[in-house]
Formats: structure tokens, sequence, C-alpha cells
């Protein structure tokens, strides 16, 4: 006999244990379910690197090769020396600054306008911002085209930007004025009778606070203008003027795909994207302007 | 320091009017309260002080200056908002220097003036903070250095305890009040609440629909309300209204069964018509030793708050019907159950001594002094002269 005086009856253990237990199993499914949708989205991403460092006949072989057993670089410079690489890359880098710069000027001035001050036919404008993006864009090449080809932007390098801009804005607006509302219009006003300038205000109080949503905007700008391929390959004929997506779908030909190089082309393409994101998703501090009011 | 002075000032959206023809002046040192329910009106008026809001019609001088014109910058006055509107990227002391930057003051005066004003309201150790890293007890008195580190001519205050706690809110009010009067600046203040601004005004302006409804010290507003809404504006509980008739030439009210004795209260201009009577809850008494008037009542309920005790009594008379002349949040409690016959009684709150014992349903007498009641008129609202309290200025300042 225990020397213990029970005082309360021992708790039934089932009756705590199943629903532990059977919310542990369910967290467990979903745990497994995420990492298959893991191993869906890294897997491309890896048999493109790994293929880029495959030997011709690893890639061909009718038993896959899961890790590259004898990496070879050969590749990345038959890529890199195929016609018209450089080229490509500096239009991609042009284009893609542009859009970037551009859309973020724009954008955030519309957005501005759009939340801070009230004019007239605001509301429509806003939901055909939104409407706008409803619209697939396969539906609008053609239209597209024939307008470009008007007025004479068909082929350059200034034509696909605009093209961009039409569709990178509508999101930058939306997006902007989004954070533009988040920061309390009495941040403004007490800059204000504080001793700032409307645009003193401005510079000091509410650009400061718009860093994260700025960096948002510019990171959907860099990958829709760095990614682009449709417009991209529609609107620019010669080989010299263009973009490096263009450039990457020229190692397809009549005679079959050359595989290797092409790997290791999307493999280099795919880093300028990497690196922008790395520098400034440090910025993406949510929740700055945590504090700011009430208590 | 400087005055602030509104002259037939009114501003509109389009065609909705938010402030009409106000006409206020805050002396020098002075500290006014305007108060009221939201919507009235009292945050525009602020507002177009700041600059931030445009003035429709009239002027807003300050000091001797005219500000129509003038941008929030070039007012000299501090302002604080009902929700701080701290800087969130900027630490508590960038936020206190940041009117100084701005006046371009140089940077030790800046700093010398900070750290005293971060001395004074114990925000010494928290400089370096920034304001999502403080209380909202500390974030309000950041927000309230912030206005006084800079001297400015005027204090602006937009509700700013309203987002404190009860307690700190209580502590919060002596404490501007105290500051305010050490540092002897205009100060105008708007809150919805009518007890901040009964405690921490030296006059108190109520408004009501973008109309200016009186301005008098904090008592004065209390002993003699201008009209319906400022009598059942200001008080806690607010005071009884009943509607009753005037007879005998002026010199009899009768409610209910009840027929009273007016005395040198008589309402002569008013006989044969009826009038709107009200009662504070304190001067509704017990009737017992009281040799006036009694009127027989029931108690409804009895709320015991420790040092006192409000209790609902139900007695007979007509519910003042005209809902829309008085203060919508002091709306009397209806008739009790909706029986047909209760219709015809009103529930009296009287703040009685706690040592007097009332049970619910018990009968009761109360005694009603007629030199403790206000008159006001049925169609208008306005207090009613009577042969001893001549007519109380509506708007005086």
């Amino acid at each position: 006999m225990s020397s213990v005086t029970q005082i309360a009856p021992t708790p039934v253990a089932p009756a705590v244990t199943r629903p532990r237990s059977r919310k542990r199993l369910r967290k467990a499914g979903w745990n497994v379910l995420g990492l298959v949708v893991l191993a869906v989205m890294v897997f491309p991403v890896y048999w493109m690197v790994s293929t880029a460092f495959k030997p011709g006949h690893d890639i061909l072989s009718y038993t896959p090769q899961w890790i590259p057993t004898h990496p070879v670089l050969s590749n990345f410079t038959d890529a890199i020396h195929q016609q018209f690489f450089w080229n490509a890359v500096k239009n991609s880098l042009i284009v893609t600054t542009v859009v970037v710069v551009l859309s973020l000027v724009l954008a955030f001035l519309a957005a501005l306008a759009l939340a801070k001050f009230s004019f007239y036919g605001r509301k429509p404008f806003i939901v055909v911002i939104l409407g706008v993006q409803m619209v697939p864009l396969a539906a609008l090449i053609i239209p597209l085209y024939i307008l470009m080809s008007r007025v004479h932007q068909v082929d350059k390098l200034s034509g696909v930007i605009v093209m961009y801009l039409t569709f990178v804005l509508p999101f930058a607006v939306w997006t902007l004025r989004g954070f533009l509302l988040g920061v309390p219009k009495e941040l403004e006003e007490s800059a204000m009778v504080d001793g700032a300038t409307r645009f003193g205000a401005f510079v000091r109080i509410l650009l400061p606070l718009l860093g994260p949503g700025l960096v948002a905007t510019s990171i959907f700008a860099f990958i829709q203008a760095w990614n682009e391929f449709i417009i991209a390959y529609v609107f620019l004929h010669t080989p010299e003027k263009q973009t490096l997506m263009v450039w990457l779908a020229s190692f397809t030909t009549l005679r079959g795909t050359d595989w290797g190089p092409l790997m290791a082309g999307a493999t280099l393409c795919s880093l300028p994207v990497i690196v922008f994101f790395v520098l400034v998703q440090r910025k993406i501090a949510f929740g700055l302007t945590a504090g700011a009011v009430k208590g | 320091m400087a005055e602030i002075e509104f002259v037939h000032v009114s501003k509109s959206y389009g065609d909705t009017p938010a402030v009409r023809d106000l006409n206020l002046k805050v002396g020098e040192g002075e500290f006014v309260v305007l108060v009221g329910p939201s919507g009235c009106g009292k945050t525009t008026a602020l507002r177009m002080v700041a600059g931030l809001e445009e003035i429709t019609e009239g002027e807003i001088r300050i000091g001797d200056r005219v500000v129509n014109e003038l941008a929030p910058r070039d007012r000299d006055i501090a302002m604080v908002f009902q929700n701080y509107a701290l800087y969130p990227h900027k630490t508590v002391y960038e936020n206190l220097a940041f009117g100084l930057r701005m006046r371009k003051v140089p940077k030790d005066e800046q700093r010398r003036r900070v750290e005293e004003i971060a001395r004074k309201l114990g925000l010494a150790d928290m400089l370096n903070r920034r304001p999502s890293q403080l209380s909202g007890g500390q974030r309000q008195r950041v927000a309230m250095g912030r206005a006084i580190v800079r001297e400015p001519k005027a204090f602006l205050m937009d509700e700013p305890l309203s987002n404190l706690d009860a307690k700190l809110r209580v502590q919060m009010r002596a404490e501007i009040a105290r500051i305010q009067k050490a540092l002897e600046v205009t100060t105008l203040y708007v809150t919805h609440d009518q007890v901040e601004a009964m405690t921490m005004g030296d006059r108190v302006a109520v408004m009501r629909d973008g109309i200016l409804q009186q301005v008098d010290t904090p008592q004065r507003l209390y002993d003699l309300p201008a009209n319906l809404f400022v009598a059942s504006f200001v008080g806690s509980p607010p005071m009884n209204l009943f509607e009753a008739d005037v007879e005998s030439d002026g010199a009899q009210l009768v409610f209910g069964d009840t027929r009273l004795d007016l005395g040198a209260r008589s309402l002569r201009d008013y006989k044969g018509r009826r009038v709107v009577v009200g009662i504070r809850p304190e001067e509704v008494r017990e009737a017992s030793g009281w040799d006036g008037a009694h009127v027989g009542g029931r108690v409804l309920l009895v709320e015991a708050l420790g040092a006192e005790q409000l209790v609902h009594i139900e007695i007979a008379a007509t519910p003042l019907e005209r809902a829309d002349l008085v203060d919508a949040a002091a709306q009397p409690p209806g008739p009790s159950l909706g029986v047909e016959e209760l219709e015809r009684s009103v529930t009296l709150l009287g703040r009685f001594d706690r040592h007097l014992l009332l049970t619910p349903g018990e009968a009761v007498e109360v005694a009603i002094d007629p030199r403790l009641l206000h008159f006001f008129d049925l169609e208008t609202g306005a207090a009613l002269p009577t042969a001893d309290v001549p007519a109380v200025a509506g708007v005086a300042g």
C-alpha cells in the first residue's frame, strides 16, 4: 500500500489523451502535406541546377542521375559563349531597371493621390485599377501589338518597357495605396503642426514608414520584368534586342534542345532575382508603424 | 502666449455644416474645454485653429494675427492628438526634438530642453526607446512632452486621454491641468467626456450639432444651464427631466397628482402652458422632515455606490417627449414595463445617503424644493427666466 493519501481520483486517461492524439495526428498530416508541396516547388529548381552541372551523356541517360557524379562547368561556358548572351544580359538589365524605377516613382505618386487626396472619380479609378488586373494578358497581346506597332514601338526595348509598366503599375499602385492607408494621417499632421512643410512631413515621416511597401513593390516589379517571356517574345524580333528569357528559348531549335547549356543559362538567369531579393528583403520589416498611435 | 479667438467661424463639408457661426475667445493662459457628443463639431473647431482644416467662413485669430491663411507650422501652436501620433521610426528623444529641429533650434539647446522635459515627465530613462516599446501612459506623456518642449503660444488637445484606462485617465487629467497651470499656456482642449470638461476647464464650452450652446465656468454651467441640452449633458448622473403644467397664474406647477407651489419662482409668463421641469439627482430628497410638497413614488432600483446610493424612483408625471432637445446619452429610462398606465410615470434618479435603507418595490415620499428646480421651454428647450433668476445668457464669452 502506498502511504500517499489520494485526495482526488486520477483522471481517466483515455478521455484526455484521445483528442490530443487526434490533434497531433492532424498536425502531422498537415506537415506531410507541406513537405510534399515543398518538394514539388523545390524539385524543378534542383533539377535545373543539377542538370547545369551534368555532362551531356548524364543528362540524356535513361536512368536519371539524381546527383551529378562528375560535375562539369562546360555547360556554363557554353551558355556564356552562346551568341547574343551579353546583349541579352544588357537588355534585361535595362528593361528591368527602368521598369523598377519608373513603376516605383509613378505608382508611389499615384498611390499618394489615391490615398491622401479626394478628387472627382477616385472610387471608379480604384475599381478600374483592380479590374484591369482581372483581364488575362494573353487576350491583350494582339490588340497591344497592333497598338504598339502604330506608334512604332515594336522591336524596341522602350515598347517592352511600356508594356511591362502597364501590368506592373496597377498592382504597384494598389499595394502602395494599402501601405499609405496604413500610416495614420495624424503623423503627417503632427509633423506639420510641429513645423514641417507638407513636403517636409512627407519626406521625414511618410517616406521612412513606407520603406517596406516600396521594397515589396520593387521586388514585384523586378520579378515581373526580369522573368517575363510572352511579351518580350512577341515584341522583340531582332536577336540583338532580345531579353534573357527570349535568349533562353534560343536553345530549343528545330534540331532539338541543348539541355545542358539551357539549364546553365536558366541558372544564371535566376541568380539576379535571388541576389536582388536577398539584398532588399531585410528592409521588409512589417509592423514598422507599431506604437505610432493608441495605447 | 496668446489669445485664441473664433469670430463668426463656420465650416461645412459640401452641404453638411460641421461648425456654425462659432464665436469664442480663449483668454491668455486660460484653459477652455470644448465639450459635446461625438459629431458636434468640436474637433473640427480645434483642427481649424491648428490649420489642418480650412475655414469656410469667419476668422480665427491667434494673438493679434488672423491665421486663416497661415500654414500650420507658422501658427506657433502645439497639438496633442487623440492617438498621440508619435513618429514610430524615431526614438523618444527624436520625437521630442522634432519640433525644435524643424525650427532650427541649435543642437545643444535642443538637447538641454528635451532632457529637461524628459526629466519633468519621468521619461529620462526612455529617451532611446521607440514608441512601440512604451506603455500607453508613457506614450501619452511623450505626446505631451512634444507639445510642451516647443514652448508654443497655445496648446491644442484633441481628446488626449480617451485612449487611457480609467485610472490612468484620472491621474493624467490632474497632471495635464497641473502642467497647464504651471506653464500658463493658453489651452483649447476637446473632449466628449463632461467629467473631464468639468474638472479641467477654467471655462467649458458646450457644443451640439456645430452650434455653441453655452460657455461658462463649470459651476455656473452646472447650476444655470442655458437650455435642455446643456442641462442633460452636464452632470453625471444626468438631470431628471419631466413635463408639468403651469397653473394658478404661474404660481403652481402640476404634474401627476402633485401640486407644487412655486413661491418666489413663479412662472407668470408661462401660465396655462406646459414646461419642462428639471431636478438634479442630489436635489431629490427623501421627504421625512420636509414641510413642503411631497411626491409619492415607488422605489424601482437601488444602486449602491459605496459612499452613496442611486435610487430610481417612479413618480406620476409626464415623461419628456422631445428627445431631440436633450443629450442622446442622457435619455431618461423609459416606463418600466411598457404597461399602459405606467406611461404616465417618470423615473426620478435620486442620489441618497447610504444610510437610508430602501428596497425595491417600497413606497417612498420624495421632497421637491421648488427653489432647486430648473425650468425649460417645451418648444425651444431654452431655460426659463423665473421671478428670482433672470434669463441665463446662452452664449457668453
